[in-house]
């Protein structure tokens, strides 16, 4: 039972470090990519990895203990949501891994790092966290009315049950059959991942880069953690849920880095929204998509025969 | 948020934001203290002097001649207009006629600097909405303009290339064939900002309404330039007070009128194609002979007692040189009007009440303000 439970807590810690290293490896290559865009030659795509372990290796100061608690419970519901994903053929908790549970973990992260950097005092980061909760609730909805049509589609909530039925190639994949609510939740991605139009909480001319004025050292050393497994996470679930997941772990973060090379291709020729603009656009076109998606899975009969 | 706070309702937080000195949303060594309701500026307090340089008490102890080594400084993004207005004043003052091809030259020099500036102030406003592959794309072509300053002057952002007389130094060979190629070059880039930027719907909903300055709050307020022109009145210096050699050239002043911040940075991107123009004609235009009439050993070089002001149409308007001057080897006074001093100083405490938070940085950009000019 001890050995059982050691095994297990190794293999969270090490589905952590690998999400991190992933997640690191993404952004870098995305620096890369969007600096080849605009015609510059770009830092190394380890540059991510460098960057973390100089913040790591600073002194840091902090704003209370509401400052340091809020920025642990930013990156451990991340962590703890990481374990129910299936990651290729693997899973670490597959009898847990629902949907609600894991879209749950993801918003208390973001609560928790609200409650850490509105600790700061600075008006800077109120503004960019109060920005940052009104954009969930603007992508939230779509990607809840896309989970919903899965859910109708699937007749089961839990993600390794949702990949299982879309073994068998390509044409049993639910973007092939669900392509609206592949295009809604893509494009809730894009908020989920605050990258252009959708930066808004962080916006630098705007508001001094909002939540992470404060952070330095350590604490924007964590902040970048939770970017970078919240980027693993994200791009995680959609592979799960309308990209068939994968059979293996190369094949799964291969089919991450497309979902994540379309995000940053957008972020790269677009400009920034005003927030009341981004949330009114998630409640138009991404939750229309995201509805008629379930409308569509209703007619097609899945649902009215149960 | 409570170290800002200044009061608290059951609707709104009240509280103090700075956008600047350090800050990615204001330009140069400024600052605007905003006095906040939620979102919305409800009061605006700009608090310049963060400078420290004191340009034109400065002037007072120097000679005629060392001040031109100061005095781009004003302008960091378009530093020339400063010794051409400068050299201008101090020419007319001393009865220097300044010869033909040296006046050409200085045409090239200032039309160069506005579309390098123009560059900039368009890149200002990708900085403030996140559109940083515009910011990146211009300032990148901005910098085939310093290579051929370099080329020039030996100064990529300072020249200190103008002196009483005419300019330090001739033409380079080659030069005007460079010149050519890049004005080539960048005419074919422009469908493709005008695509990528003036095209772009969130640009366009981000700027178009913003900031409306009418005709009258804008001749009122002291607006020169092209936030001028933005909002209908045609004035140029070039046009209406031709110096150096603009009377001989072909150009037009384009027209937006609009008054919004869209309309101002269009304002800017038209009157580029413009300088262009200009630059082509000068290119074919000028004539061979010397680049500088002779004028005294510097230490001796005294201004005869009087006073002139000169003025130059900039890429942010009119800036000019009150020049006094008492007969002695330096200036008695010298006073300095630059463009951004009436927008950023006097009209911003107007324009911005009531705007949200997100525009203010859009707003300050498209402006085009350069707050040196401020603390002079």
């Amino acid at each position: 039972m001890v050995i059982e439970f050691l095994i297990k807590l190794a293999q969270g810690l090490g589905i952590g470090a690998l999400a991190l290293a992933t997640g690191l490896l993404f952004g870098g290559i995305g620096r890369k990519i969007i600096a080849r865009i605009q015609r510059r030659y770009g830092p190394p795509f380890t540059q991510n990895y460098i960057d973390l372990f100089k913040l790591f290796s600073k002194g840091s100061v902090s704003h209370g203990w509401a400052f340091d608690l809020g920025l642990v419970a930013g990156f451990a519901p991340m962590l703890a949501a990481l374990m129910f994903l299936p990651i290729g053929p693997f899973t670490l908790l597959p009898s847990d891994s629902s949907l609600i549970m894991i879209v749950y973990l993801m918003m208390m992260a973001y609560l928790g790092m609200a409650m850490g950097v509105l600790a700061s005092g600075n008006p800077n980061s109120a503004i960019g966290m109060s920005r940052a909760l009104m954009l969930m609730a603007g992508y939230e909805v779509p990607f809840a009315a896309v989970i919903f049509s899965v859910y109708l589609f699937s007749k089961t909530g839990y993600l390794t049950q949702i990949v299982a039925q879309q073994a068998g190639g390509f044409m049993n994949w639910n973007i092939v059959k669900m392509p609206l609510g592949f295009l809604a939740i893509e494009i809730a991605l894009q908020g989920m991942l605050g990258e252009k139009p959708f930066d808004q909480a962080i916006a630098p001319a705007e508001i001094a880069s909002g939540p992470m004025v404060e952070l330095g050292g350590k604490y924007l050393g964590f902040g970048m953690i939770q970017h970078s497994v919240g980027l693993f996470l994200e791009t995680g679930i959609v592979v799960d849920l309308f990209l068939g997941g994968a059979p293996n772990f190369w094949i799964f973060i291969a089919k991450q880095f497309v979902l994540y090379f379309i995000v940053i291709l957008v972020d790269a020729i677009l400009p920034r929204l005003r927030i009341h603009e981004s949330t009114s656009f998630f409640w138009k076109l991404p939750l229309f998509l995201g509805i008629l998606q379930a409308v569509i899975v209703i007619i097609q009969g899945g649902v009215l025969n149960v | 948020m409570e170290l800002n706070l200044l009061k608290e309702s059951n609707d709104y937080k009240y509280y103090e934001l700075f956008i600047g000195p350090n800050h990615p949303g204001i330009e140069g060594n400024f600052s605007y203290v905003l006095k906040m309701k939620g979102h919305s500026v409800e009061e605006v307090t700009p608090d310049p002097g963060l400078l420290h340089r004191g340009f034109e008490k400065l002037m007072e102890r120097r000679l005629w001649t060392q001040n031109l080594a100061l005095i781009p400084r004003i302008c960091v993004p378009e530093p020339d207009v400063n010794e051409v207005a400068y050299c201008l004043g101090v020419e007319h003052m001393m009865g220097i006629d300044v010869p033909k091809r040296a006046q050409y030259i200085r045409v090239i020099v200032l039309e160069l600097a506005r579309i390098a500036s123009f560059l900039f102030g368009m890149s200002g406003l990708g900085g403030t909405t996140g559109h940083y592959t515009s910011v990146q794309w211009l300032i990148g072509d901005r910098d085939y303009i310093l290579d051929l300053f370099e080329w020039l002057t030996g100064g990529r952002v300072y020249h200190i290339y103008q002196y009483p007389g005419g300019v330090k130094n001739d033409l380079p060979e080659g030069w005007l064939d460079k010149l050519s190629d890049f004005l080539d070059y960048l005419e074919k880039r422009l469908p493709e900002y005008d695509k990528f930027i003036f095209k772009n719907p969130i640009i366009q909903k981000r700027t178009v309404g913003l900031g409306y300055i009418s005709a009258e709050d804008a001749i009122e307020n002291g607006l020169t330039g092209p936030n001028l022109r933005a909002s209908g009145v045609m004035y140029d210096i070039r046009k209406a007070q031709p110096y150096l050699v603009y009377s001989e050239l072909d150009f037009d002043i384009p027209k937006t009128g609009d008054g919004d911040a869209f309309s101002r940075v269009l304002q800017r991107r038209l009157e580029l194609s413009e300088s262009i123009k200009i630059l082509r004609q000068c290119i074919e235009q000028i004539p061979e002979g010397p680049h500088r009439t002779k004028v005294p050993n510097p230490f001796q070089f005294r201004v005869p007692k009087g006073s002139y002001y000169s003025k130059v149409e900039s890429s942010r308007g009119e800036f000019g040189y009150y020049i006094v001057s008492d007969g002695d080897v330096k200036p008695y006074r010298v006073y300095v009007r630059g463009p951004s001093y009436s927008i950023g100083l006097y009209y911003a405490t107007k324009a911005l009440v009531g705007m949200r938070i997100e525009d203010v940085p859009v707003w300050i950009h498209t402006t085009d303000m350069c707050p040196p000019d401020f603390d002079r």
